[in-house]
């Protein structure tokens, strides 16, 4: 396996098996290659095993069977060499000791890195500085907004200087300026050279932060690419209309779309179809007709949807 | 892992424990009633006529508060740990997870330590004098060993209610009876003959005799072998703490668990 990789699963599976219960496979035999420096997106609905992967990525998990490898090392056999190369940042309200300041919080995750007390603090300055809270290093972490929080989580996980970040779900809760703010602070981690894997519910964030994207569901990979890739490959694309009329409604009915009261109509179409419906409307005199490219959100449900709901 | 990493993360602990504490003072219920508890047996005593008896007054709320501290503070740092989220990050990061949290019970116990004077003072006021230490190096050591001894527990009691399902009820149901077999109260020679051999495996019986012993203005008997012996069980209390905490770090690896949710 290449060194270059930040992470390689080979055959990766974990298992559980909840007392008085059956079996459950969180992770079904994963093979993963993500390259070293960019931003990696880990995306799935519930239980699709993102947090179990990152779990085992972050040596707190043995898994059933298989291999995974940061910067080519063993989570198992070399999990000491894998916690000083990786740092993970949780979301929501996890991880952080919330009655002592932010500086002290960060004192002691130094000292849990190895730091000395002098580069522990010298570090934390720093980290503080670079998430924007070095105004509010001494004030109590209860006392911060969930946003602040976050940034503190990162500045957590920035204090070992660790060249890969792994993010679980690190937006989640937060307000939409406080999420763009936190998602300059990854691209700057990119910039800076540091590989991050980010897992999400968020796909807006995805496809504005994410160099490469991988799809979980029911443990297995079922599709990964660059976002452009991904949206490419699915095959309906949005036709909206803004300008329909009542007279409009029966023709837009019968082929499909959606009608609202406000004279606007959408549906889905596969991309054959497209030219055939545009063409329609705006024969029939409706001419706001546009086509809207696939996000990584279409991707998405188009992905998970059609598994959900079946062939 | 390197000694100085396990050193850096036990001070780490040990601050961050002493941080919290002074931001929590619930955490400091043994300070407050360890001066009534003295109050009240002290004064009993004077009423029943046994002033002789005051110093065991004394001794015997300092050993409880050091106990409930160790049980209650020092017992629920991973069950709070998990319950806030913390604990996988404290697997995953470099420093080995078991110094940090010794340098936490270390903590816990030390300050604990401070109920010697909150005891003694209240008690000598209501004497009228000052309850005397005639050992004062034997009681330093006794006490010293007593605490690096709770620490062990410490340890040992977080990991057995991390795995109890109703810890609540199992904190609460190893107080009175260890104080018993401890002789916390009342020493073990007073009591029934069949108490004395689980007594003497109790690093506590041990505390309590040695500390009480060493307020008497008596000769200590073999105070060097009984030293001995109290820092022995000590020693088997980290052991088994420190074993129970790998056995439980261990099935977390293993089963993604640190207990039942």
């Amino acid at each position: 396996m290449s060194h270059r990789m930040a992470l390689e699963t080979r055959a990766l599976t974990r298992s559980f098996r909840p007392r008085r219960s059956p079996e459950r496979t969180a992770l079904d035999g994963i093979d993963l290659a993500l390259p070293t420096g960019g931003i990696h997106g880990l995306l799935g609905p519930n239980g699709a095993g993102k947090t179990t992967l990152c779990r085992i990525v972050s040596t707190v998990l043995l898994p059933s069977s298989g291999t995974a490898l940061v910067l080519g090392r063993d989570v198992v056999d070399q999990a000491q060499q894998v916690r000083r190369s990786l740092a993970v940042v949780f979301g929501g309200e996890r991880g952080l000791y919330t009655r002592i300041s932010a500086r002290d919080n960060l004192l002691f995750w130094g000292a849990m890195v190895g730091l000395g007390r002098r580069a522990s603090a010298l570090r934390a300055d720093a980290a503080l500085e670079a998430v924007g809270l070095a105004d509010r290093a001494r004030d109590r972490v209860e006392a911060f907004s969930r946003g602040m929080q976050q940034r503190l989580r990162l500045a957590r996980g920035l204090i070992g200087d660790a060249e890969v970040l792994l993010l679980d779900e690190p937006t989640v809760g937060m307000d939409p300026v406080s999420a763009h703010g936190f998602r300059d602070l990854v691209r700057q981690l990119r910039d800076e050279g540091r590989t991050v894997l980010l897992t999400t519910h968020d796909m807006a964030e995805a496809q504005a932060v994410c160099d490469t994207l991988t799809f979980l569901d029911h443990g297995r990979i079922i599709a990964a690419g660059t976002p452009r890739s991904i949206t490419e490959a699915v095959r309906t694309v949005r036709v909206t209309v803004a300008d329909a009329a009542p007279e409009h409604r029966p023709l837009l009915q019968a082929r499909g779309f959606e009608t609202r009261d406000d004279g606007t109509a959408t549906r889905s179409a596969v991309r054959g179809e497209v030219a055939d419906h545009v063409r329609a409307l705006t024969d029939a005199g409706m001419v706001q007709v546009s086509v809207v490219a696939p996000t990584v959100e279409d991707a998405y449900l188009s992905l998970i949807g059609e598994r959900r709901t079946g062939p | 892992m390197s000694p100085r990493v396990a050193a850096i993360a036990f001070v780490g602990g040990a601050l961050l424990q002493l941080r919290q504490m002074g931001r929590t003072p619930d955490w400091f219920l043994a300070w407050c009633t360890t001066p009534l508890t003295t109050l009240a047996l002290v004064a009993l005593l004077m009423h029943a006529g046994r002033p002789d008896l005051a110093p065991a007054a004394v001794l015997a709320p300092v050993l409880m508060g050091m106990w409930s501290e160790s049980l209650y503070v020092g017992g629920e740092v991973i069950s709070v740990d998990r319950r806030a989220g913390r604990m996988d990050a404290l697997l995953a990061a470099p420093a080995p997870f078991a110094a940090q949290h010794l340098g936490r019970m270390a903590m816990v116990s030390a300050s604990s330590l401070a109920l010697v004077p909150l005891a003694w003072v209240p008690g000598s006021l209501l004497l009228g004098r000052a309850v005397p230490v005639a050992h004062p190096a034997l009681f330093a050591a006794a006490l010293l060993l007593t605490a690096f001894a709770m620490c062990g527990m410490a340890t040992l009691m977080s990991c057995v209610f991390v795995l109890a399902r109703s810890a609540r009820t199992v904190q609460n149901a190893l107080s009175y009876p260890f104080f018993v077999l401890g002789g916390v109260l009342v020493p073990v020679s007073l009591l029934p003959a069949w108490v004395e051999l689980p007594s003497s495996l109790f690093f506590l019986s041990w505390s309590g005799d040695l500390l009480r012993d060493a307020l008497s203005a008596t000769d200590v008997e073999a105070a060097g072998w009984r030293l001995a012996a109290l820092a022995g069980l000590a020693l088997g209390c980290w052991a088994i703490g420190c074993a129970a905490l790998a056995r439980t770090l261990r099935v977390a690896r293993r089963t993604g668990e640190v207990g039942h949710a």
